[in-house]
């Protein structure tokens, strides 16, 4: 007893004494490859060593007990092991790919974002704004990505065989209700907001997640810029008007002011267009966005108020005098946020928008005013359990409240309509492996108008096919209540709905992106009526349906030819549908089959300039021939059209820019109006729907004013 | 426009940074374990091992939980790597670890121009690497912290040289006189020659750097 008692002080006293203790093992991936330069130690000592090139390491220590070694290596999870010094020989670490790293697995199917760090950016920032076709209108640059088709004389999304309606647009999470300025028949819109408040945007087309209800086919997100990045003015000058913006930067907090008035008078007096212009297209527009940091939250207010007004005689097959349009419109939109990382991982956002629009239509005799105040208030709560689950969850509510005066000489009538919904939505991220992701999410809502309760499923999955390339499934259950043409006249009605499927394949290697996405959309519950114009008498219903199905792909190559950067995108659409009127199912006349755009950019370094070049073709669409049976049995020719832009950098803070749309002047043919009544012969006459001017010219100088003398607008463009 | 940008931080790339050589440490007194440490690092960052000098300014940064030396130069090391990284994920994974070590050195060590510089040429490395996807959103953020570091440290020759070297690429490019760059440069060059690191084992870089900029562009 005693000898060994002595035998232990005499193995293990130089231990005791001077504490040194040696730890040593090897570290692995996952695939037991060896990790070559790792760093290992006791945390809160200066002991540990770097693995060497077989992955080993070893190192003497002189703390003792229980303490904490750490193993990390860039691009992996770190390991943390406690436990009592001694123990740690041979040791066998595997470390784990750290999920949070471009070369994970990101759900692509369904979505384009452009923005910085986005791992399924299609396009970048500046991309937006400096597409030839675009004219600084963000969905313009939208529409040369493929799923939209090209329905030149409207200027909205039209997504997958989707109307207009189907698609809504978010500002910082927050629904905008009334996203375009209002227009009529063959007079394009546009996107209300500027470009330059914005700095990331992700357009969906199809699956999206469980956050979002509301829209049939599409959502579009926009996020305001956080903080901006100095103090500075810019000013626009144009052959359309004019426009001035300033950012101001405090302590914790900013503001960004934007005004720009649009006046195409003097345009139009030196080129004239098809229409009688009584009152050219006038708008003037304020934005602003002001930014507090409170804690380690941030609060955002956006405020936007435009007002337009034209007046215009229009050609019309049945009126030899033509029809006398005016539109007068006021809008407001206001939005607020808050954000704030909370303890233990959790997220939490509030926040709520509220729209006032005015319209005033008159149409010959008729006078139309509407008023709609709409609001949308969220909540939502995100709680980061790793970095491989994450789970969200909010609540939301959509208030709108619409009225609607119809005066004619001898007629006048009140319409109007209140429509709540509630919705709830959570959904989960799981991320098993770099190679392997899910989302699964589920969303409630219930319509207080139509006293239904609906339930939408959302679904997606990714998984890595290589190092380049990867392969995505969404599915998902969207509802949608009818709009407001339709609601003011009745209530009873349930929402409409569609099921996406999609897969998507995605190759991302040395600048240059391939994607190509199948899918199937299947319509049901879509909203009927017996008339050509609903009006208070027709007899409304749900019995509508169809799909759409079709395969999207895009291009895009930034490498192969020097300072060109070019993309490509090709839609193919197989649509039919039975919805408002339609007495059979068929291929409304906003689709088509076949849609290109072909977007290129070329930096002429000598030069300081960026030429931009834009190319569009959708195929024929559809309309009827009244003189031959059936309903939307024709179609139209393709549609052309090459658009072009110069920017040049005049100085680091001056630039001068020059576009042209249709710069070949292609005859395009959007439709054909029929008349009402057959001739003498019986036939009816009918009458070209042209564009009101083939080619758009434009013209702008743009200066910027910051302290770093090295900003510009070129982003604006 | 991708292009001017590229051209434009093409000028920064090269901001060689050398190691601190110098350690002001009294040979007489037994130097601590942070001394050893810190000595140790620079030392492996001289040899070329600089991934190895990360891990050890690693190791000191967890067991010296309130100095904010170690952690920048963790970041540093990541950073200056970076700028010669072609793989966008692992730059990614190098710049966001290099990002979590400057938010720990700035929680320690509040409105420190060192780390504004840091931070901005952490957005540099980014720009050159894909100017048109990142120039437009962090060329005015690396501005805008040149000017707050020299706002904070108006003498920091250092500061002076790092400033003016970002400002004088766009000038270049766009055919504009680099003579007030220059005069900074000098001024720079100036202050060196007098200049005391705040403290043992400070950053004390930038001298011979200021020195080339002057021989290239500025004769």
């Amino acid at each position: 007893m005693k000898i060994s008692v002595i035998t232990f002080f005499t193995l293990f006293s130089p231990f005791i004494i001077f504490g040194q203790n040696i730890i040593e093992g090897i570290v692995t991936d996952n695939s037991g490859t060896p990790i070559i330069g790792a760093n290992v130690y006791i945390e809160g000592s200066y002991d540990g060593a770097s693995s060497d090139d077989n992955g080993k390491f070893s190192f003497e220590t002189s703390e003792t007990g229980t303490q904490t070694l750490t193993i990390s290596y860039v691009s992996f999870e770190a390991f943390k092991l406690t436990d009592d010094v001694s123990k740690m020989k041979n040791l066998k670490i595997v470390l784990r790919d750290d999920v949070n790293s471009l070369e994970t697995v990101t759900i692509s199917a369904g979505s384009f974002s452009a923005g910085d760090n986005s791992k399924i950016s299609v396009l970048k920032p500046l991309d937006i704004v400096t597409t030839a076709s675009a004219l600084g209108d963000f969905v313009g640059a939208l529409q040369t990505l493929p799923g939209t088709t090209t329905v030149a004389e409207d200027g909205r999304l039209f997504v997958r065989g989707g109307d207009a309606g189907e698609t809504q647009i978010f500002i910082d999470g927050i629904r905008v209700f009334t996203p375009y300025s209002p227009t009529t028949d063959n007079i394009p819109t546009r996107g209300r907001y500027s470009p330059f408040l914005f700095d990331g945007i992700t357009f969906s087309t199809g699956g999206y997640s469980a956050e979002y209800g509301q829209a049939l086919s599409s959502v579009l997100l926009l996020n305001t810029i956080d903080e901006p990045t100095q103090e500075k003015t810019d000013i626009a000058i144009m052959s359309v008007g004019g426009g001035l913006g300033h950012t101001e930067k405090w302590e914790k907090s900013s503001l960004s002011l934007n005004a720009s008035y649009i006046n195409l008078a003097p345009y139009i007096a030196i080129l004239p267009d098809r229409n009688d212009w009584q009152k050219p297209f006038e708008t003037a527009s304020g934005e602003a966005v002001f930014r507090q940091k409170i804690g380690d939250g941030l609060l955002k207010v956006y405020g936007a108020f435009d007002t337009s007004n034209f007046a215009l005689t229009q050609e019309d097959v049945n009126q030899p005098e033509g029809v006398r349009f005016k539109l007068n419109n006021q809008n407001f939109y206001t939005n607020a946020s808050f954000s704030e990382m909370l303890k233990n991982d959790w997220t939490i956002f509030a926040g709520g928008s509220y729209t006032y629009g005015n319209t005033k239509v008159g149409i010959d005799e008729s006078d139309i005013k509407d008023v709609e105040n709409s609001a949308h208030f969220k909540l939502k709560l995100k709680k980061r359990f790793s970095n491989r689950f994450k789970l969200n969850f909010g609540a939301e509510q959509f208030v709108t409240d619409f009225n609607e005066n119809y005066d004619e000489p001898n007629f006048a009538a009140k319409l109007g309509f209140n429509n709540n919904i509630s919705a709830a939505f959570t959904e989960a991220d799981i991320i098993f492996s770099r190679k392997l992701a899910l989302k699964l999410g589920v969303r409630g809502e219930y319509s207080e108008m139509f006293k239904e309760f609906t339930v939408s499923p959302r679904a997606s999955f990714a998984y890595k096919t290589g190092k380049n390339s990867q392969l995505s499934l969404a599915y998902g259950d969207f509802f949608q209540q009818p709009e407001n043409e339709v609601l003011k006249f009745t209530n009873d009605l349930e929402a409409q709905h569609t099921q996406h499927y999609i897969m998507n394949y995605q190759y991302s290697a040395n600048n240059r992106i391939f994607r190509a996405e199948v899918y199937r959309k299947q319509y049901s519950n879509l909203v009927t009526y017996n008339e050509a114009m609903p009006d208070v008498n027709s007899i409304f219903d749900n019995s509508g349906d169809g799909y759409a199905q079709g395969l999207d792909i895009f291009w895009r190559d930034n490498e192969t030819l020097k300072n060109i950067d070019y993309w490509v995108s090709y839609s193919y659409l197989d649509t039919e549908r039975k919805y408002k009127n339609f007495p059979i199912e068929a291929t409304p006349s906003f689709a088509n089959t076949h849609n290109l755009s072909v977007v290129a950019k070329y930096w002429i370094n000598d030069w300081k300039s960026q030429i931009g070049f834009s190319y569009q073709y959708g195929s024929g669409r559809t309309y009827t021939d009244l003189n031959e049976p059936g309903f939307l049995q024709k179609k139209t020719k393709g549609y052309n059209s090459v658009s072009l832009n110069w920017a040049y950098l005049l100085s680091q803070q001056k630039i001068l820019y020059f576009s042209i749309n249709n710069a070949f002047a292609f005859k395009n043919v959007n439709g054909y109006q029929y008349a009402n009544t057959p001739d003498s012969n019986g036939n009816f006459a009918r009458r070209e729907l042209r564009p009101a001017a083939d080619q758009f010219f434009f013209v702008g100088f743009f200066w910027t004013i910051s302290d770093d003398k090295k900003d510009n607008q070129l982003d604006n463009l | 426009m991708q292009n001017i940008i590229t051209y434009l931080t093409l000028f920064f790339t090269a901001l060689v940074m050398q190691a601190q050589t110098e350690t002001t440490g009294t040979a007489n007194a037994t130097p601590t374990k942070y001394q050893q440490g810190m000595n140790k690092a620079f030392q492996l960052w001289q040899e070329d091992k600089s991934w190895d000098a990360a891990n050890v300014f690693e190791r000191i940064a967890t067991a010296e939980p309130d100095n904010w030396l170690p952690p920048y130069y963790v970041a540093q090391i990541n950073v200056i790597n970076s700028f010669t990284e072609k793989d966008p994920a692992k730059l990614k994974s190098q710049l966001d670890k290099a990002q979590n070590f400057i938010n720990d050195a700035t929680a320690i060590s509040k409105d420190n121009p060192d780390l504004l510089v840091l931070q901005a040429q952490l957005y540099t490395a980014w720009i050159v690497f894909d100017g048109q996807q990142y120039g437009m959103t962090y060329s005015p953020k690396a501005s805008e912290l040149y000017n707050k570091a020299l706002a904070l440290a108006p003498d920091n020759p250092r500061i002076i040289l790092a400033k003016a070297e970002w400002d004088m690429g766009g000038a270049k490019y766009f055919g504009q006189s680099i003579e007030p760059y220059c005069k900074d440069i000098q001024r720079a060059i100036d202050l060196f020659a007098t200049f005391k690191p705040a403290g043992e084992f400070y950053p004390a870089y930038g001298e011979e750097r200021a020195k080339q900029i002057q021989a290239e562009s500025c004769k």
